[in-house]
Formats: C-alpha cells, structure tokens, sequence
C-alpha cells in the first residue's frame, strides 16, 4: 500500500477561446502529457474526470471523453465539482492500494462556448432565490466584500491594491489569459463597475481551460519524475446555502478546510510554515477573506500586509504569486489552475514569478455563491 | 488496506412518479433521516458525505450546495460524483475509498432523482445534443443509416439494438423478456420502495402493452420516479460497534467503454449487447474479493435493468452463466424469490428508476438480502454474498460491487 | 501550451429546457403568506431561531422546523450593493438601464437576512442601519413578486 501520493506531471491550457472541442481539447492534453514522460494511457490505472454537465451544456458531460483521454476499457470516474476535490479523490484510490496512478482530467469552455455564470446561478434554489433573481454570484461577492471591509475596517482601497498585486503578476505569467499592460491600482481603479464596490478589473476573466494532473504512488512517481510533488495533506468543507444566514463577513468553510488540511500535513504553525498559497480568489476581496479565514494572515491585519507588500513574492506570505484567478479562471479547472502554478514553484520552474525557497504551498479550490463550498491541498518538496 | 462494511441504509417513504408534496431538499431528507433511524446515528457520527445525482434532469447544478442543511452535512467535506447511470454506485465507491484509505471511518452516500421536475427524455437527448444540432445544421439526416437519433439516448433507442443483439447471441426470444419483465413486477409489488408492481403481472400480460420498437415492449422500460436513497459505510472498528449486521464490501470495481453511438463521423458503431466493460470490470471486482468462481461462491445478484432484458443478458456478461443459460435459468424458476440464484428481488430498475438511487439501490438491496433486512421481499436461500451492478452513459459505463456478511480476510 | 487556432462548425443550440420544479413545503406556505401580505418564517424549535423565508431544516441543530410564524414587515438594513449591471437569463452580463439597490434586510424578531430591492430612496442617501420596510404590490397574487421591495420606514 502506498505511504504517499505525489503530483508527477501536469498539461494546462488556458485562453479566452481555446479554439478548440472538448474531445479535441482533451486529446491534445493527454497525449501531450503521455509524449512528455514517454508512457501510453496503459501507464494510468484510474481516470478521474472533472467536468460539469451545465458547463457542456450535455447530459453526462464526460460522455464522449473517455475514448480521448484515454480511459477506454479503464476504470473511470467523475467528480462533478472543483478539480481539487478530482485530486482528492486521486489520493484516495491510490491510497487504497489499488491503483498506482491516477489521472485528473478537467476542462470548462467557459470564455468562448458557455457563461461561466451558468455554474452559479443553475445551483440557486429554483424555489427560491431563482425566482427572486435578486442573487447571483456578482451581487453575492458585492455584498460580501462590502461586509467584510466594514467588518475589518479595511478601505475600499484595499480591492485595488489585491487586484493590483495580482494583475500585475499575471501580466508576467504565460499561462494567465488576463496578462495587462500597467496593470496598477489606477488601472483597476478605472475599470468600470459591476455591483459596488466591485468593479470589473475585481473580478475574475471567463476562461477557456483544461487541465490534466498525474497522481502517482510513491514507488511509482520514482519511475516517472525527478521532481515528485507530494499531496502532504487535505480539507474539505462547506457552509450554509441559505445567503441570509451567513456570516459573510469570513468563511467559516475554507477554516474547516485548511484546519483538517494542516492536521494532515502535520502543520502546527501553518502561518510560518506554509511558504505561499495559491487561493482560487474569483473576486478580489475573497482573497485577504480566504487567507485571512484559513489562518494564513491575522483577522484585522490584511490591508496593513498588502500596503506592507506581505502578500507579494518576497514578502512575508506571498499569496497568488502566479496572478491568481484574476487573470484566468474557469469552474472545476480553477483548483487545478492554481495547483499547476504550485507545483511550477515547488520545482522551481516558475521562471520570471520563481520564489526563492519555496517547499510547501497551500492550494485552494471553492464552489458555490461566495465560495459556499472550499477545498484545500497542502503540497511540498 | 481495511474493512469497510455498510451499516444503515435508508430510502424515502415512497418511490412514485410525482413528488408534489416536496422539494428536492426535503425529499433528501426524508431519506437521510430514514438513513439515520436504521442505524441508530446521527449527524455528528458522520465524516463526510457523497452526493450524487444527474442534475440536468432537475436543472440544478450540484444540488448538495442546495441540500447542504437538510442532507445534514454543514461543516463536512462533501464530495459530488456523477458518472450517469451509474452515479449511485460510483457515489458508492467514493466513499469505500474515503474509509479503505485510511481518511475517514463513517461516510455517508446521499443520492436521489426528482424526474417529475424534468423531462426526462429532453433530459437523456441532451447527451448528444450538440452533436445532433451540428448534423442537423449540416444537413445530416439523423434518422438515415447513421442512426444517430435512434443510438443516442432517449431510452428505447440504442437498447433495441441491444436486445435484439442479445437475443441473436443468447437464443433468448421476445417471450423470455416478457416473463422476466413480469417476474420483476411481481417481485416490486413486495417492495414498499418499489415503484411499478404487479402481484399478478404474467408474461401474457407484459405481451399485450405496445410495441416501442422491435423487440422492446413498453411493460419491457423503466418508468421515472422520483426518490433518493441513503447508505451509510463504516471501518471495520466503528462497524462492529454501530450495527449488529453489517454488510462487507468485498470488491468494487468500474470499468469504462466508448458510447454506443461510436465514432459519429467514421460510422463505426460499438455492438451494444458487447458490453466488454462489464466482463472486465467483474472480473477485476472478482479478483479483489478473492472469488474464484462466482457461479458458486454468489447467492443473489441484483442487475441494473433499464429494460428488462438487461437482466439475463448482464447475468451472463457478470459470469453467473453462461451466455445462452440465463433464459433457461429464467424458464426453470431459478431465478425467482425462491429459487436457486434470486435475481432483482427488489424489482430492479426497471419497475421502479429514479437514476441518480437507482444503482446504489442495488447495492443496499444486496446490503438488506445479507443482512436479512429485506422484508417480504426477502429470498428463501440464504444470503452470504451477493453481486450489485450498475450501468450507465450511452451504455459504456459498468460498475460492479461484491458484498459479503462476513469481513473480508486481508 | 499554444492552443492550435482551429476553425469549427459552431452550433447554435435552440433547445430551451423546461423545468417544473416543486417549491416544497416551506417555501408553499411562505408563498400562501404572500398572497395574505404576511411575511413568513420557519422557527427552530431546539434553538428558537427564526428563518425567513422558511424551510425545513435547521442547519445549525439539524432540526426538523415545523412551525411557520408570522414575522415583522419592518426592519434594519444591514447591507446593500448598487447594481450597474445585469445578469440576463443568468448568463450575459449587460449593462444595467439605470442602477439598481440590491439589499439584505434584517426583519424584526428574525434571525436570517431577507435579501430584497431597497427602493423609494436615492443611492447616496442609503446607509447600514437605517430602518425600511415592507412595500407590496397593489394587487398579491400569492406569488414571489408580491413582496415587491423595501423603503426607508
């Protein structure tokens, strides 16, 4: 039975139109990663797929990707969510000793085929808050980023200052689709407004994206990689669907994630020992709220670290040194996109954003209106 | 590697066609709680929680965020799987795998349909509705030799050429189908959680409803029904301390094939009564549970019968027979209640289907055979391990579980 | 990796699903208590709180909540957002006619935020605290829109 699971290799594909078909999509990732590391699909034991039947606009989203993925005549699955519960999954069923490897395979045409909203507003209560029409997940985060500032004191400011950082390491960033040109605080500042305070350099670009992630046992990530990267540890959790009952104000859920992802990690002072995090934040102000909800920064403290330049690389806790989900996101692939930036920095290829030092990073993945649902990976070298 | 047993299993009051009354929610609930009451636990016993279901047929996306209050699960890592067809027993073995890896010791599976709130042919269409719309864009006619509208989903499309398939190969005729269909009828009506019963359905009966499409009856289908399903998996420590039955879950495995419809563009088509996916995933779920033979070793199967000739022709494909032997079985009465090998004591899919419950409900009316919790509908032999399948997409997913009454050796 | 530019046929899909979805027990009688121009919530009966607009559970105790009651048509504003823009059929983002106030409503003796149009007062002059209530529509009908929005009391 394994003693532990690492991230072996990973395809990403990110643009605002890919161009391209789901099947085609997931062809060119599979096979690509296979050429990569010199293996064929009978080297993957288990396919975990990672899609969105709403997102396809297709009864059974993966119906017509198991033949080019791979995964025929293999055992197969799907987790219908963000891809770092897919993950999650993998870990389980190699752990379980039945498998050696396990492929994640996630994709949303959600810049160029489908509205990425279709996520959000097809999971509200049809008996409810549908036929208000009053939520979405725009005025969701509005209310949600107003009541957190007022709650912590935090300035508006504060938004344009996360977006700022962000914008202006995705413009770095190869792999963001959202890459601006003096992408500063005056540059988000004048971007126009959707829900106030939110404007639209705040919020996250509809992305097309796929995603492939190999998860391998230990003897045989030996086989496949130099620079294994180990699952040191996960969370999951969720808080209430009702928006009138929740404390918008911090995340409840994403502290449950990160607390059961560190006592599996075995991180006692998680703050200190986690180098840098990679948090799915689709609108700015989830970013502090998030890291601040998961321990990474004080309750109180966040404007004072991003003016202090905590949160970028060199600093303190650099969060979304890779830009974040600012500069590219799409549902169920979001989770992945930030753990492929992780595992670059692990291994220390992420070029002009490498962080020195850098051996354990947390990974965030969220579902739902105000990331009603949150999932948390804790990697290292 | 350890031990992982089902210990409470729990279904809504009733499976029928409409569920007016309730809301997606609190049709969870019912079952959860029913869940709760079997077994004695409560919310805060459970680790995690599975939920699955196929949410275009209700046009909700991930309902768990929904039913996060009424399935009981704040605060707990959730997990959605959906796999079509075969979500209940996918959903299954996500949380087997929660618990046999060592993460978790009492998982909870959430599943239900609500088909009433949907359409649920519109909802089966839409699986090859991009590609029929570019056909039809392009001027292909989908009704001509490529087949497409008939092979795609829609129920009774692609499954006639199954069953006529099948038949070539096995010998079977329309009449055996007519009688299995009745026997599983007869079976539902002792089952307050079926759907469709019949106590006094017969062959003759079944062959008098009309005709869909050579050789597919309309007695032969499953109806829509709305209905959820809960199971509760546990390690073997906390097992033992929950519940005094406990079924063991002795070998799961899953196995994936292209769709029935093929390679569109190239004309090639899959033989649907093939289905080499079942053969390898049984086989692989033989293994992990040590079985050598499971003609001897298996004492009640329960098949995921959308039609009602799957039945024999997927007891064949399973290994409980040979191929051209599960009609015989059928015509000798082995087949029955109190026969030899007991086949869908339940009623099977096909007399009551709410898709997202409906391979999980094999699973737990395994888990009540061997527990000797069924009922009315429980078997005269007794039950010592039992086979559950499922079978789902464009008839390219199988999922196949063993359970046994007694924790498996390891 | 460079996404090969591919040019593909593009289907429009015309196919507009209809659902019939069933409401359920407490949003039923909260819709009953629209069409009396009453306000209903479901009450918890372990930990006494009250939820608007009702439902059956309570998550926090995991109760079953049978009991509806009658609640207060006046209450705190506790946040709100100005809209400047739409989200059409719950896919297009487009751009508002006119901005719009999106707030959240504590109600008297309630322990959940109603999320609902603030409207009768200008933008600026709205601030978290101040009192609102309950404006109906002329004529209920028992339906959602009955309840048409919230002004400054």
């Amino acid at each position: 039975m394994a003693e532990k699971v690492a991230v072996v290799a990973f395809k990403l594909a990110c643009a605002p139109d890919l161009h391209t078909t789901r099947e085609r999509l997931v062809f060119n990732l599979t096979r690509g990663l296979f050429d990569e590391l010199g293996i064929d699909r009978h080297a993957i034991d288990s396919f975990v797929m990672n899609s969105n039947d709403f997102l396809d606009g297709r009864t059974i989203s993966t119906v017509f990707l198991d033949a080019p993925s791979g995964a025929y005549l293999k055992d197969e699955t799907k987790v219908e969510m963000d891809g770092v519960h897919a993950v999650m999954y993998g870990w389980m069923r190699i752990m379980s000793g039945q498998y050696e490897t396990a492929l994640v395979v996630s994709l949303a045409l959600t810049g160029s085929q489908v509205s990425p909203y279709v996520y959000t507003q097809y999971s509200l209560s049809p008996a409810y808050e549908r036929q208000v029409g009053l939520l979405n997940e725009l005025s969701g985060a509005a209310l949600q980023a107003k009541a957190y500032l007022s709650r912590r004191g935090y300035s508006e400011e504060l938004l344009d200052l996360v977006a700022a950082k962000d914008l202006e390491l995705a413009a770095k960033n190869p792999r963001q689709i959202r890459r601006l040109e003096n992408a500063g605080v005056e540059r988000v500042r004048s971007s126009g407004p959707t829900y106030e305070p939110l404007r639209e350099l705040h919020c996250y670009p509809p992305t097309d994206a796929g995603c492939v992630v190999l998860l391998a046992s230990e003897k045989k990530a030996a086989e496949l990689t130099d620079k294994p990267v180990w699952i040191k540890g996960f969370g999951s959790s969720i808080d209430t669907y009702f928006f009138g009952e929740r404390d918008l104000t911090r995340s409840p859920s994403a502290a449950d994630a990160a607390k059961r992802a560190f006592s599996m990690a075995g991180l006692t002072d998680p703050a200190r020992e986690i180098d840098f995090a990679e948090i799915s934040a689709l609108y700015a102000h989830e970013e502090p709220l998030l890291a601040e909800s998961m321990g990474l920064l004080p309750e109180g403290e966040a404007e004072k670290a991003y003016r202090a330049g905590d949160t970028r690389p060199g600093g303190s806790l650099p969060i979304n040194p890779s830009g974040g989900s600012l500069g590219a996101h799409a549902p169920c692939v979001g989770g992945l996109m930030r753990l492929c930036e992780a595992v670059l920095q692990l291994r220390g290829e992420a070029g002009d954003l490498q962080l020195d030092g850098a051996r354990t990073a947390l990974v965030h993945g969220q579902d739902g209106i105000c990331a009603q649902q949150n999932g948390v990976v804790i990697l290292g070298v | 590697m350890r031990n992982v047993g089902i210990v409470g299993v729990g279904y809504c009051p009733r499976f029928v066609s409409k569920r007016t009354d309730v809301c997606i929610p609190e049709m969870v609930s019912e079952a959860v709680e029913a869940a709760f009451a079997d077994c004695g636990l409560g919310p805060e016993d459970i680790d995690a929680v599975i939920f699955g279901n196929m949410h275009p047929f209700e046009g909700v996306n991930m309902p768990h965020l929904w039913a996060v209050e009424h399935m009981r699960a704040l605060g707990k890592p959730v997990m959605r799987i959906a796999t079509g067809g075969t979500t209940g027993m996918t959903a299954f073995h996500a949380a087997y795998y929660h618990i046999v890896s060592g993460l978790h010791d009492v998982v909870m599976v959430v599943t239900f349909e609500k088909h009433s709130e949907g359409d649920a042919q519109v909802g089966l269409l839409g699986i090859i509705t991009p590609e029929a719309m570019a056909m039809m864009m392009a001027g292909i006619d989908l009704t001509g030799a490529g087949g497409m509208g008939a092979q795609g989903g829609g129920s009774a499309g692609a499954i006639t050429y199954q069953a006529v398939s099948w038949m070539h190969k096995s010998g079977a005729t329309i009449d055996h189908i007519d009688a299995i269909a009745a026997m599983e009828r007869r079976n539902a009506a002792r089952n307050p959680y079926a759907h469709l019963k019949d106590p006094e359905a017969t062959p003759e009966k079944i062959a008098k409803t009309p005709m869909i499409s050579y050789p597919v009856r309309f007695g032969h289908v499953c109806p829509t029904t709305d209905g959820a399903t809960v199971c509760i998996l546990a390690s073997e420590e906390r097992a033992a301390k929950i519940a005094d039955k406990v079924a063991w879950v002795w070998g799961v495995a899953s196995c994936a094939s292209d769709p029935t419809t093929g390679n569109l563009i190239e004309g090639l088509i899959t033989d649907p009564a093939e289905q080499r996916q079942c053969v390898i995933a049984a086989q692989e779920a033989y293994k992990r549970a040590g079985i050598e033979d499971p003609k001897k070793e298996i004492d009640y199967v329960e098949i995921y019968n959308g039609f009602a000739h799957q039945t024999l022709m997927y007891l064949e494909l399973v290994g409980m027979c040979e191929v051209g032997e599960a009609h015989k079985l059928l015509e000798k009465g082995e087949l029955e209640i109190s026969g030899r090998l007991p086949v869908n004591a339940s009623g099977g899919v096909v007399s009551t289907n709410a898709i997202g419950t409906s391979a999980l409900n094999r699973v737990t009316e395994c888990a009540l055979q061997i527990m000797g919790k069924a009922g009315e509908r429980q078997v005269e032999k007794e039950v010592h391990k039992a086979l559950a399948h499922g079978w789902g997409g464009l008839m390219q997913y199988v999922s196949i579980t063993i359970l046994a009454d007694k924790p498996k050796k390891l | 990796m460079e996404a090969e530019k591919l040019e593909f046929f593009n289907p429009k899909v015309p196919l507009d699903f209809q659902y019939n979805n069933r409401v359920g027990i407490g949003i039923e009688r909260y819709l009953r208590g629209l069409g009396e121009r009453k306000i209903l919530g479901s009450k918890c009966p372990q930990c006494g709180k009250v939820a608007v607009p009702p439902r059956t559970v309570c998550g926090k105790c995991s109760a079953t909540m049978g009991e509806f009651v009658e609640v207060s048509q006046e209450g705190t504003l506790e946040n709100f957002t100005v809209g400047h823009v739409q989200l059409v059929k719950g896919q297009r983002l487009e751009k508002a006619e006119s901005p719009y106030v999106v707030g959240l409503v504590r109600l008297d003796g309630v322990d959940s935020l109603l999320l609902a149009r603030i409207s009768g007062v200008d933008p600026s002059d709205l601030k978290v605290g101040m009192r609102v209530k309950a404006v109906w529509r002329d004529e209920v009908q028992g339906d959602y829109a009955d309840l048409d929005h919230f002004q400054p009391a």
